[in-house]
């Protein structure tokens, strides 16, 4: 997978070089800035953009706004944001062009270094990846929380993996639960929270999150 | 402070010192004499009307007409403050600008209890002596100067080959004689047209505010940035090394993993060793030990020789201590960087409820308070806690810097 990092933290920039390297990706480019990173991707066309929020020069949402930027402007290459911390706007902001190939990570999750390659893999083939804090928020955050609290608290175990980005039977082997119970408990969802299923796993999670945000 | 005191050392002198009667300072003396009759009068016709509105307040048309009366005295006292200002060169602050409420009854209110129209009324009571003495003393300086001057012209000789050298003397004592007769118009100026003291306290006191306020809020954001870009980001690197290495060893790549492990631990004590210092930034935890301890050991981590003598009976105020200290550390960091300075001390006094420091250096001088320069910073911060910061740095050295701090808030 051909991969551009960018990350103003030379020390962490220069970590997560090694790591992808390491597992056999090629790092096309790792830059330190908002402008590098757009410039380099025009230039490589990467699979998926690794992007950290916070970067000079104004040290605020500098890479989010990159980010957003080549979504629009490169829809192929995946980006995965890399923050510090979690921002539901953040999450909205990225997810209001579209849903596919794109990702939202606390920096922690690089410590579980499988989950953080399969994420990128996933991103890469155009699903959609949210950080477990990130669901929490959204769903902690709701508005419509009678519209949540008609869900039992299986089927929003199953909301959240959903929200995650997971697939039917990716959940099923979560929560323990056959593939059939699993889709049983998905139709019931959007049943109750009046959406139309769907089979793609990224329009569910944009689905899931715009009614959430709504 | 210090800038006021020198100013007004500067006002005695030029009170006392003579200065020739073409100089401009004197001509626009004697104009400002010439004005004040006109400003008396003025003044006195105002006074007529405050009294008028006093003796009335027993009925209620009264009280408008004093309220009104009132607020027309700041502008005469404005007036009065800006010939002042021009012509006497006294420097007087601009009081508050008057802020009614609304309302007819409030606008009331507020210019009855206006202390600043008060005061100009005051003003124009009480400089009647100080303009009778100006103006008598001009007319008989440079008017009686003049006209035995020009004795020749309205007596024989020989009289007034005694009379005009007698004229010439008279005015060339005018330009002094006149700026002596002036200082009670210079005082009641200064003080009743003037920001009261009150007024001013209260300025400092909102200056000092907002600077605590932004300083506070400087500080935090300077506090989560390091945390965010230095520990944070290091402690995210060292997590995912030691994930790598996790990896590595679950496959039985022992040799692959040795090299992580040490990077990782490395990575560990870097974090703490960046995380000390940070924590010491915020605020020393030698300060826990008071003031001395805490002076001691930047002393000690100061790269030059630093002389330290501590004398401090009364321990002050947590915060006092801690601007102290950021002082004390500021101040020894600038000689380090810009004094070239081969040996610098520091002395601590507590007297008096005063807290007195006074950091040394046998550097090149030249530091100055400008802006940009920490020393601003540090006048800035001090001045939050009422305190006050004297720089006494010649070109060439050496650099004495003195700050002094209330014990307690």
């Amino acid at each position: 997978m051909r991969i551009v990092i960018a990350e103003d933290a030379a020390m962490l920039r220069d970590g997560l070089r090694m790591l992808l390297t390491a597992r056999g990706h090629d790092v096309v480019a790792a830059v330190g800035d908002g402008e590098a990173l757009r410039a380099a991707v025009a230039e490589h066309e990467p699979d998926v953009a690794v992007v950290d929020v916070r970067m000079p020069p104004s040290h605020t949402d500098e890479g989010l706004r990159a980010a957003i930027r080549i979504r629009r402007d490169h829809p192929d290459v995946g980006v995965l944001v890399f923050s510090q911390y979690v921002e539901t706007r953040y999450a909205a902001q990225l997810l209001a062009e579209g849903a596919h190939g794109v990702g939202y990570l606390l920096k922690e999750r690089v410590a579980d270094v499988a989950d953080f390659l399969a994420a990128l893999d996933r991103i890469a083939d155009g699903e959609t990846v949210l950080d477990p804090e990130v669901v929490t928020q959204i769903m902690g955050a709701s508005r419509r929380v009678e519209t949540l609290a008609t869900l039992s608290s299986r089927e929003r175990d199953v909301l959240a993996l959903m929200a995650e980005g997971r697939s039917n039977s990716a959940i099923a082997s979560a929560l323990f639960l056959s593939y059939g119970s699993v889709e049983k408990h998905v139709s019931q969802i959007f049943a109750k929270l009046g959406l139309p299923p769907s089979d793609h796993d990224h329009r569910r999670v944009l689905a899931v999150l715009r009614h959430l945000q709504a | 402070m210090r800038a006021r005191i020198r100013r007004h050392h500067e006002d005695v002198l030029r009170t006392f010192s003579g200065c020739p009667p073409w100089s401009s300072a004197a001509g626009r003396e004697l104009v400002y004499t010439l004005i004040l009759p006109l400003a008396v009068g003025v003044g006195l016709v105002h006074l007529v009307l405050v009294l008028f509105g006093v003796l009335t307040t027993v009925n209620l048309i009264g009280v408008p007409l004093l309220a009104l009366s009132l607020v027309a005295a700041r502008g005469l006292g404005t007036v009065n403050r800006r010939l002042a200002r021009v012509l006497l060169g006294v420097p007087i602050t601009d009081p508050a600008p008057f802020r009614p409420g609304r309302g007819l009854f409030r606008w009331i209110g507020a210019a009855l209890t206006d202390a600043t129209g008060w005061r100009a009324v005051a003003h124009a009571l009480l400089r009647l002596p100080a303009a009778a003495l100006a103006f008598a003393a001009a007319a008989g300086l440079w008017g009686g100067g003049l006209v035995l001057l020009a004795s020749p012209l309205w007596r024989g000789w020989p009289g007034a080959a005694l009379l005009s050298p007698a004229g010439l003397v008279l005015l060339l004592l005018a330009p002094s004689g006149l700026r002596l007769a002036l200082a009670p118009e210079r005082l009641l100026a200064r003080t009743l047209l003037g920001m009261s003291a009150n007024e001013a306290r209260i300025r400092r006191l909102e200056r000092a505010r907002a600077f605590a306020a932004d300083d506070a809020v400087a500080r935090l954001r300077q506090v989560e940035r390091d945390l965010h870009d230095g520990t944070s980001a290091r402690l995210v690197t060292l997590a995912m090394t030691l994930g790598l290495a996790r990896e590595e060893l679950d496959l039985g790549h022992l040799e692959r993993a040795r090299p992580l492990v040490e990077g990782a631990h490395r990575d560990a004590k870097e974090t703490m060793a960046e995380l000390r210092d940070l924590i010491r930034g915020m605020l020393p935890p030698a300060l826990d030990q008071g003031l001395e301890t805490a002076l001691a050991t930047l002393a000690a981590r100061t790269p030059m020789p630093v002389r330290l003598d501590a004398d401090l009976p009364e321990r002050p105020d947590p915060s006092i201590e801690a601007v102290a200290y950021f002082c004390a550390a500021e101040l020894l960091a600038n000689v380090v960087r810009h004094s070239g300075a081969r040996h610098a001390s520091a002395d601590v006094r507590g007297r008096d409820g005063r807290l007195t420091l006074v950091v040394r250096d046998d550097g090149a001088g030249g530091a100055v308070t400008g802006a940009g320069s920490g020393l601003r910073g540090l006048a800035a911060r001090t001045g939050a806690v009422d305190g006050t910061v004297d720089v006494r740095s010649p070109a060439g050295g050496p650099t004495v810097i003195t700050v002094a701090l209330p014990l307690h808030i």
